[in-house]
């Protein structure tokens, strides 16, 4: 009845619209998540991040990597201990016509303690102590301290014009007005949760974009992302979920790039001499905590099988990973070699340790941050099981877990983990290093693990100015800290665009950003 | 009548400030919204300070208070995802949703009034039966199924329409519509059909119920006897009848999608208000939360006002007394 009374509506109301035509110098893309404001020093997310990269430049860039790059500076040097050089590149103009110089480095960095909000962007200039213009192309930053990863920090410093102000907040930067960069893209509009258009910059100091316009269009939804690709409205999409990304290996008309991400999918056994979830071996609560015992944490490391994992569970979408970064990172140890899979030596080590018929814990995980932490979660209480162990899987949705976690409410928790600059130091120093309010670092370690041996190499990588003995420490810390399983790295997740078939060269990027001006028509 | 008015709206605020408090309560107890929102890299100095700048590490009540003072200076707060007033962020959302419910409520009048007294006027007929067996489908199958496979069917697969979003929009008194657009009619329609199948299925029974009550009364036989025709029965007699229960019925309805199509804003990808305060459940973003609540209780109150002003002028038994 519905069908045929509304048909003939719908097919006039097709005539009337023409659809949607794709111009080649047009680019629309779907993505999951775009920006919370225009603001660029408002937010530490990553979506924010990968958004108003197309409008304004950081002062360093990363490679598709996550290892450093010129960006607005053309290069970094330590001059001494507690000071830090950048030369920053001449003849760049903002999309207002200005002059870029070292006052608007200067101007930016002082800007962020003023406007940031929840998600702080100060955590990148937590290192900062003072800020000196040495000509209008050199820029002097005194740190608290010796700060070797400065850089890296600045790799999420984006630069606005001097003559911004310091009253402007996020309504002049959403309605444009302040919204002026350096960066390949000037903005157009933008609604929260809606389009970001953008039109190509072209007085752009790097290679020029190839799109004229570009839309990121938010389309949260999965299923819908993918019905706009099929259906034509967007010619690329971010975030395809594992089922359609299968389905997608059949149809000729669609082309989809995986790469790895800086997402991996850790456990954490607290250590702490009192469990805040209760440990029960036959029912009875003990008074020992199991997970302090090694053997007991090899024991649910070598029960993983990580293959299965991928193959099964995540549809192929995931690498086996052996330690808390991707390969290439910063401080990767080469050293420790692939985790073995290995229920006999998993079984009698947790003999050994004093639990031959197992005992009974409690597991939480996320179910809703990245794709796939339920189902690895009930996998790995699977796996355990046939250890001997009962384990009581849970996952939550993480507007409880967070919380929870903060108060560290959990005895054995998995979330996923990304290292967002690509190098150790921030990995190590927050989830393995003990904690230590003064120095910082240790502030998302929840299971009370403390290691004398891990603190001093990593605190003296984190002491060292020059990169290439930095690098070698903070490889010796990451091997400590693996080796003790502080916490056991499961898979590296993958993550998956599609877009037409035969449209567009795009080379996908560990950060899982999606650089409009990265792309090009094929 | 208007001592009437100011005993309901004496109830309403009843209503709002309870709803609030619950509300505030239930989310307080959710957790910290800083512990959702933060940087991994972020330091404790850092974490402090900001749940310091947010007042989250005040007492319970001084927190609700604040919030209290500041609406009866018409302050709802800032959202603190995006840093704009909670006020202007659901107004410019709040368009998009209307034209939405706009457009699925007139469809499902249009179809489920006259479908529903088709099938209560000749309820043996196949037509009837089939118009029977439809709403079941209607208000049985989920929303977001049926929204999927007009996707696949009208956008996907026969490329007539778009599979979201919503369009161009021009102006059109004082809103920015896409009701004013041939572009964006083409965006709204499929949604606006899957929105409206519920309520369609709701009032085709609703209206059919009380065709087949109405056809045995009294008064039908009487008209009838009297050789009014057929047409003059139904549409001036029974359906003015009949219609306390569609209004009640009506007005719920049009209440709850307005405040919550969220199943149909995310599969059709539709910039509405739905979304929008899922997306602040999910970051916990306190400010939106709790005042797009305390709206919706406030939009519920005055719907059921205007049911009820309704019903006076439907049907002249009911009269409406001050704080009845």
């Amino acid at each position: 009845m519905l069908k045929t009374t509304l048909r003939p509506g719908i097919a006039a109301l097709a005539l009337l619209t023409a659809a949607p035509g794709v111009m080649a110098q047009d680019l629309m893309i779907g993505l999951r998540a775009g920006p919370d404001s225009i603001d660029p020093h408002w937010s530490t997310l990553g979506s924010q991040a990968e958004a108003l990269r197309h409008v304004f430049d950081t002062v360093v860039d990363v490679d598709d990597k996550l290892q450093l790059k010129p960006g607005l500076a053309l290069s970094w040097e330590a001059i001494d201990d507690t000071t830090w050089d950048f030369t920053l590149r001449e003849g760049v103009t903002f999309h207002d016509g200005s002059p870029f110089t070292a006052e608007d480095v200067k101007f930016s960095i002082e800007r962020i303690p003023e406007v940031t909000g929840p998600m702080p962007m100060t955590l990148y200039t937590k290192y900062v102590d003072s800020v000196e213009v040495v000509d209008d192309y050199t820029l002097r930053v005194k740190t608290k301290g010796r700060a070797p990863s400065l850089p890296n920090d600045f790799t999420r410093l984006f630069v606005v014009p001097s003559e911004t102000g310091m009253e402007a907040r996020n309504e002049e930067f959403n309605s444009g007005e302040k919204a002026i960069g350096t960066g390949p893209y000037k903005f157009v509009s933008w609604q929260p949760k809606g389009d970001m258009v953008l039109t190509r910059n072209d007085d752009y100091w790097g290679d020029a974009p190839a799109w004229e316009n570009v839309t990121r269009r938010e389309i949260p939804d999965d299923a819908a992302r993918v019905a706009a690709l099929k259906s034509g409205q967007v010619d690329l999409i971010n975030y395809v979920p594992a089922t359609d990304y299968v389905a997608m290996q059949n149809d000729s008309s669609l082309e989809t790039s995986v790469s790895d991400s800086i997402y991996i999918l850790n456990i954490a056994p607290s250590v702490k001499d009192e469990v805040p979830q209760p440990i029960k071996v036959n029912g009875k609560e003990i008074d020992v905590n199991p997970l302090q015992d090694l053997r007991v944490r090899k024991a649910l490391d070598y029960a993983i099988d990580r293959k299965t994992l991928v193959r099964v569970v995540l549809e192929g979408l995931g690498t086996p990973a052996n330690q808390l970064m991707p390969e290439g990172f910063f401080g990767y140890s080469d050293k420790l070699g692939e985790r073995e899979y290995d229920i006999e030596q998993a079984k009698s080590l947790l003999a050994e340790a004093g639990y031959p018929d197992g005992f009974e814990i409690d597991f939480t995980c996320t179910n809703n941050r990245v794709p796939g932490d339920a189902v690895v979660c009930e996998a790995l209480a699977q796996m355990w099981s046939k250890l001997g162990l009962t384990v009581n899987a849970q996952a939550l949705n993480g507007t409880v877990y967070f919380p929870a976690a903060a108060r560290e409410e959990y005895t054995m928790t998995m979330s996923a983990w990304g290292t967002l600059t690509g190098e150790a130091a921030y990995t190590y120093g927050a989830l393995v290093h003990t904690k230590d309010a003064e120095k910082g670092f240790g502030n998302f370690n929840r299971s009370g693990y403390t290691n004398p041996e891990f603190d001093k190499v990593f605190g003296e990588g984190s002491q060292t100015l020059e990169a290439e003995p930095r690098r070698k420490l903070y490889e010796e810390a990451s091997y400590i800290a693996m080796e003790d399983r502080a916490l056991i790295p499961t898979v590296i997740l993958q993550t998956v665009w599609a877009s037409k078939a035969g449209e567009l060269d795009f080379p996908p990027r560990v950060d899982q950003e999606t650089r409009a001006y990265e792309i090009t028509p094929e | 009548m208007f001592g009437y008015l100011i005993g309901r709206l004496a109830q309403a605020v009843v209503v709002v400030f309870a709803m609030s408090i619950i509300v505030f309560v239930g989310v307080y107890a959710i957790g910290n919204p800083i512990d959702v929102m933060i940087d991994p890299g972020a330091t404790q100095e850092i974490r402090e300070n900001l749940i310091r700048q947010y007042g989250l590490d005040q007492p319970l009540w001084r927190q609700y208070f604040t919030f209290v003072s500041n609406i009866f200076q018409g302050d709802f707060g800032r959202s603190m995802v995006y840093n704009i007033s909670v006020t202007s962020l659901v107004f410019s959302r709040l368009p998009a949703t209307v034209e939405l419910v706009l457009v699925s409520v007139v469809i499902a009048t249009l179809i489920g009034i006259p479908a529903g007294l088709y099938a209560g006027y000749k309820p043996k007929s196949p037509g009837a039966k089939l118009i029977m067996a439809l709403s079941v489908l209607g208000f049985s199958v989920p929303t977001f199924w049926i929204g999927m496979l007009l996707i696949m069917g009208f956008a996907v697969e026969l490329g007539w329409l778009p599979s979201g979003g919503r369009g161009e929009v021009a102006r059109f008194l004082w809103f920015d519509t896409s009701l004013a657009t041939s572009n964006g009619w083409s965006h709204v329609i499929m949604p606006a059909i899957n929105l409206s199948l519920f309520k369609m299925g709701l009032l085709i029974r609703l209206t059919r119920a009380g065709m087949v009550e109405a056809m045995g009364a009294e008064y039908v036989r009487f008209a009838r006897a009297q050789g009014l025709p057929d047409r003059q029965i139904v549409f001036s007699h029974i359906l003015r009848n009949i219609s306390i229960p569609i209004v009640t019925v009506f007005g719920l309805e049009l209440g709850s999608t307005l405040a919550f199509a969220v199943v149909t804003e995310t599969v059709f990808n539709w910039p509405g208000v739905g979304k929008l305060i899922i997306d602040s459940i999910l970051q916990l973003d306190r400010p939106v939360m709790v005042s797009y609540l305390v709206m919706v209780v406030v939009l519920f109150v005055m719907i059921n006002l205007i049911v009820d002003l309704v019903y006076a002028r439907l049907d002249p038994r009911v009269r409406l007394k001050g704080g009845a």
